[in-house]
């Protein structure tokens, strides 16, 4: 602590001054339009037209329930909790398969396939969407659960696998030769030895993973036109789009859509701190 | 017999543990990659791609000469690289800056400070495209705001063509500064503080502790953020989406957008469609190989 | 830590979801619908409890599944389906314009055959031929794309009144300006607004729907003066201080809120935006019934030169149309028939009228019954007795290639990137290379 003091001491006062002129106008230029946007969904919208800026004079709460039945969040959010849950769960265990195939299996063409995975991190699944979408209905899977499932394990993947292999190299190959020579199959190492040991790299994942496929919007605004197959994102966005001349309904919908993410940030800031930087070592 | 020496229990186990997620990844990546180069070469708008009478005719690069041909994809092009400006050269030292002063701690709460330079990079794009379109338009709180300085100020922030990116920018720069924070903020950490101790015992200032330790300790992690700002440019459907949706006349459109208004918005013309997708994965190939590249001059000192 | 079990566990779990199928009940007809709604209009929660569940209730051996889109996630879902060649049984479609090529292409059923004697209840037109030659589906009104909403209370504040000639409106522009107003609002971030609602009406008096047949037959041009006439005087309003380019960072929701907050005397929009302008189910309205009676509907005043005096742009309006894919004589088929009636019948077509005041197509509704607020007794009333003649929307009679360019054109004369000649060049370019 002292060393800090001294050198908090011989920084330049005048730069202090300005890094946090920076951090002050960053705090405003987040908190201010974050809590606008609370504020408004308790304003009817005449109130809102009249007073658009203040504080709610006559606050009122029921935009919250009449945007929650119209816009159907309970479909929505029961679509985006399946999508994320399953796609995640899917990304873990078929990295870690892959991870400890690429890791601790000597083969020639792991450099070829695991190199095919890291591209990936870097292509934009943006950039494919329109054959993607093609693709999904030639093979007869638009507009299904399991055409939207697919291109997010598929997207969530290459990152997957990257920090699996990563982590599974850093196991000891003794620990592997050791069971291999008690007799132990792949398949029994796998399950007793690597998934058990996995927990860690499993969490960065599932917190990188969940962050990805909560705010998806593109893919299931393509690959995905009922109602009932809607996520969060699309939904909110097709509620509170050009058309919606209520203002007290949109503030409402964009909340609600906004309150869980944050709420799972506040909860594993660290995790997703220490993630986000995992994922970033290698790009 | 030969096939049975072949079949080792190595290859496999190696096999079965690496192909789900090869087959997976492949369909979504691979396949329509390679279907995207075919589809690109044919005037395919649409119909039963297999059926007896042919729905489409190869017409070699006449989607590419449209395309190049086409204004509005060099609006598009030009906005994605203004993005990719802003990322490499706005998110990254502002978030290294940040970074820095957090871990020095050379400001009080520094914690709070994270939270609110990162939360916004976690909020939908939806959400945060619908939120700052209310609020920069023509008559929402910016223009209440300025009004209240000069009664007669006009908003013309997303209207005058030559600035409407400018706003966008600006939202980009807000919304994603904070990954770069935390990157380099856990990277920050895994130096040694002994080694900036030392420094500073034998009388170096702050600035070069920064300059001689810190700068060169993470090139490489400047490098790989650049690397990620480059992609994450590419990114940006969702929030234009929702902010402006490519307008007014188009002039904020990005390459992805451009793509779907082709495929979408008018009658189908997936053929071109597919030349804009090839043209951005080749992007982001070339992007990649750049970056690449300069890693290795770099002498890659993250790995 | 994971238990193997756990794993196991985990692994079913995947694998069984992504294999769920989306099972029906064998004895029942499912008719997949494509439907046309905003899930945010006033009258949408009367619609689903009175017309979609009704129907449920009524037709038990029919499982409807339905999917509601708006704006152009409707018009792009329906490219898409078109593509991959998976049309829903019955869709909500346009007469002509942006549904032309379900029409010409076939992919929907003439109705009249399987209708008979259901269509003696309506208005004549909606027996013509539509795009493809044949009732495709059955118009439920005429819709105007364009009129010109008057906030009267505010102009007499100002001492002024709704204009008659568009002189009278320019000479207004010092005036309102002076109060801090802008003249004239519309929700124009979306290209398809100025389009629609305002140049259609424009291109209809000065150029006219003779000269649009002759364009588009290919025997005249859109470089011709007749069409260029009609694109400068759109440039002019902005010159006049009519319009100003901020419509185009206003948004298509975002505009009645503003007109109803008195942000300008007048409104540009369809004879529709009537229905975000009355109460909700919940009582809430941007102009409560006695507010509404100070505001005048009515269309754009005289233009200097006009050929064609007070017409809006128009077209028959929207209905819901069967797939062609539906076997003829088959189960289906009947369903479809049983819905689409119900959605063009007595019950659905009131409701229309009474919530966003659509007059119907149906000649046996009694427009006394009803409640009307006094804005829809306006648009019934003295609106569409205002309205001489109805010219073409259009992206009514255009195919999306040709009228694209019109649009973004539209908004870039309005930013100033763009002159009335380069955009009729570009409109043009467009149709050569669509005729190809």
């Amino acid at each position: 602590m002292s060393t800090n003091k001294k050198q908090k001491g011989d920084f330049n006062p005048l730069l202090r001054i300005f890094v946090y002129a920076v951090l002050a106008i960053f705090t405003f230029l987040t908190i201010y339009p974050l809590f606008w946007l609370v504020m408004s969904s308790f304003k009817t919208t005449n109130e809102f037209l009249r007073n658009p800026m203040g504080w709610p004079i006559e606050p009122t709460l029921n935009n919250y329930p009449t945007a929650w039945v119209r816009a159907q969040f309970s479909t929505l959010f029961t679509n985006s909790l399946f999508f994320t849950i399953v796609s995640t769960l899917a990304v873990i265990f078929l990295s870690l398969m892959a991870g400890f195939g690429f890791a601790k299996i000597k083969s020639k063409a792991t450099p070829l396939l695991h190199g095919s995975f890291i591209i990936g991190i870097l292509l934009t699944i943006e950039s494919v969407m329109i054959p993607l979408f093609l693709f999904i209905n030639l093979i007869g899977l638009y507009n299904t659960r399991t055409g939207v499932l697919i291109p997010y394990i598929g997207m969530g993947l290459p990152m997957g696998i990257y920090l699996c292999t990563e982590f599974i190299r850093s196991i000891p190959d003794s620990v592997v030769e050791s069971a291999r020579i008690d007799g132990a199959s792949y398949a029994k190492i796998f399950l007793s030895i690597v998934v058990p040991m996995a927990k860690p790299v499993a969490v960065t994942l599932a917190i990188l993973n969940v962050a990805g496929v909560w705010n998806e919007f593109m893919l299931v605004n393509m690959l995905v036109s009922s109602d009932a197959l809607r996520t969060l994102p699309v939904g909110i966005l097709k509620f509170s789009g050009p058309l919606s001349s209520r203002y007290g309904l949109q503030f409402a919908s964009l909340t609600i859509g906004m309150i869980p993410i944050v709420i799972f940030y506040l909860f594993f800031r660290k995790e997703i701190t220490k993630g986000v930087s995992a994922g970033a070592v290698k790009g | 017999m030969k096939k049975a020496v072949y079949w080792t229990e190595e290859r496999r186990a190696y096999l079965l543990l690496v192909l789900p997620a090869l087959v997976i990844y492949w369909a979504v990546i691979a396949a329509p990659t390679v279907f995207s180069l075919v589809l690109s070469a044919t005037n395919y708008n649409g119909g039963p791609l297999f059926s007896a009478s042919r729905p489409f005719d190869f017409i070699g690069f006449g989607n590419y000469t449209r395309m190049i041909q086409d204004k509005f994809f060099w609006i598009s092009l030009k906005n994605n690289m203004y993005i990719v400006l802003i990322s490499v050269f706005g998110q990254i030292p502002l978030g290294f800056m940040f970074a820095y002063v957090l871990h020095r701690k050379l400001v009080k709460f520094d914690d709070f400070f994270q939270t609110i330079v990162y939360l916004p990079s976690i909020i939908s794009t939806i959400v945060v495209g619908r939120l700052w379109q209310l609020f920069f338009s023509a008559y929402g709180p910016f223009t209440e705001f300025m009004q209240r300085f000069d009664p007669t100020w006009q908003n013309k922030l997303l209207i005058d063509p030559k600035i409407a990116i400018i706003p966008v920018l600006f939202v980009i720069l807000w919304m994603y500064t904070g990954t770069y924070l935390i990157i380099f903020l856990a990277n920050l950490q895994k130096i040694d503080p002994a080694l900036i101790e030392a420094a500073r015992i034998d009388g170096a200032t702050e600035w070069q502790v920064l300059i001689k330790i810190i700068l060169p300790a993470l090139s490489g992690v400047i490098v790989t953020s650049s690397i990620l700002a480059i992609s994450g440019s590419l990114r940006s459907f969702g929030l234009l989406f929702a902010l402006t949706g490519g307008n007014p006349a188009r002039r904020t459109s990005v390459l992805a957008l451009y793509m779907y208004d082709t495929a979408f918005l008018h009658s189908p013309r997936y053929g071109m469609a597919n030349a804009i997708s090839v043209v951005m994965v080749v992007l982001s190939l070339i992007l990649i190989i750049i970056v690449n590249t300069i890693e290795k001059k770099f002498g890659g000192s993250e790995d | 830590m994971l238990k193997r079990s756990t794993v196991f566990l985990l692994t079913l779990l995947v694998i069984a979801s992504v294999f769920v199928p989306v099972t029906f009940a064998q004895d029942k007809t499912v008719v997949t619908v494509l439907n046309y709604m905003d899930l945010t209009a006033p009258g949408t929660q009367r619609q689903l409890d009175e017309i979609w569940y009704q129907f449920s209730l009524d037709n038990p051996d029919i499982i409807v599944q339905r999917e509601d889109l708006f704006l152009d996630a409707f018009h792009n879902k329906v490219e898409a389906y078109a593509a991959a060649d998976k049309l829903p049984d019955v869709m909500f479609m346009w007469p002509g314009g942006r549904s032309t090529t379900l029409h010409t292409n076939g992919l929907v059923k003439d109705l009249e055959p399987l209708l008979g004697d259901f269509l003696d209840d309506y208005q004549a037109y909606v027996r013509a031929p539509q795009a493809g030659g044949f009732v495709a589906m059955i118009p439920s009104t005429i819709t105007l794309s364009h009129a010109f909403y008057a906030n009267v209370t505010l102009l007499e504040s100002l001492g002024l009144s709704v204009p008659e000639t568009y002189e009278e409106l320019v000479a207004m522009v010092p005036t309102i300006k002076a109060a801090g107003l802008d003249v004239v609002l519309m929700g124009a971030q979306d290209d398809w607004v100025i389009q629609s609602c305002l140049f259609s009406m424009i291109v209809g008096r000065l150029t006219g729907d003779e000269k649009l047949e002759e364009i588009l037959a290919g025997n005249a041009k859109f470089t011709d003066p007749e069409f260029v006439k009609s694109l400068e005087f759109y440039a002019k309003l902005y010159d006049d201080g009519v319009l100003s380019s901020k419509i185009m960072n206003t948004g298509y929701g975002e505009v009645k809120s503003l007109f109803a907050a008195g942000r300008a005397p007048f409104l540009i929009d369809g004879d529709w935006a009537t229905g975000d302008f009355i109460s909700d189910e919940e009582g809430n309205a941007l102009f409560s019934p006695s507010e509404q009676k100070g505001i005048k509907m009515t269309i754009f005043p005289a233009i200097p030169g006009e050929i064609n005096e007070k017409t809006s742009s128009g077209v028959p309006g929207v209905g819901y149309g069967m797939s062609s894919k539906i076997e003829a004589g088959s189960a289906k088929e009947e369903a479809a028939l049983r819905l689409i009636k119900w959605l063009s019948g007595k019950k659905f077509q009131s409701l229309e009228l009474e919530t966003v005041g659509t007059p119907p197509s149906r000649t046996d509704i009694d427009l006394t019954q009803f409640p009307l607020e006094p804005l829809i007794i306006e648009r019934i009333e003295n609106f569409s007795a205002s309205v001489l003649g109805s010219t073409y929307v259009l992206d009514d009679i255009f195919e999306a290639d040709v009228f694209m360019p019109i649009n973004i054109g539209l908004q870039e004369i309005g930013l100033g990137l763009s002159t009335p000649a380069d955009v009729a060049k570009a409109t043009q370019n467009a149709y050569d290379s669509w005729v190809k």
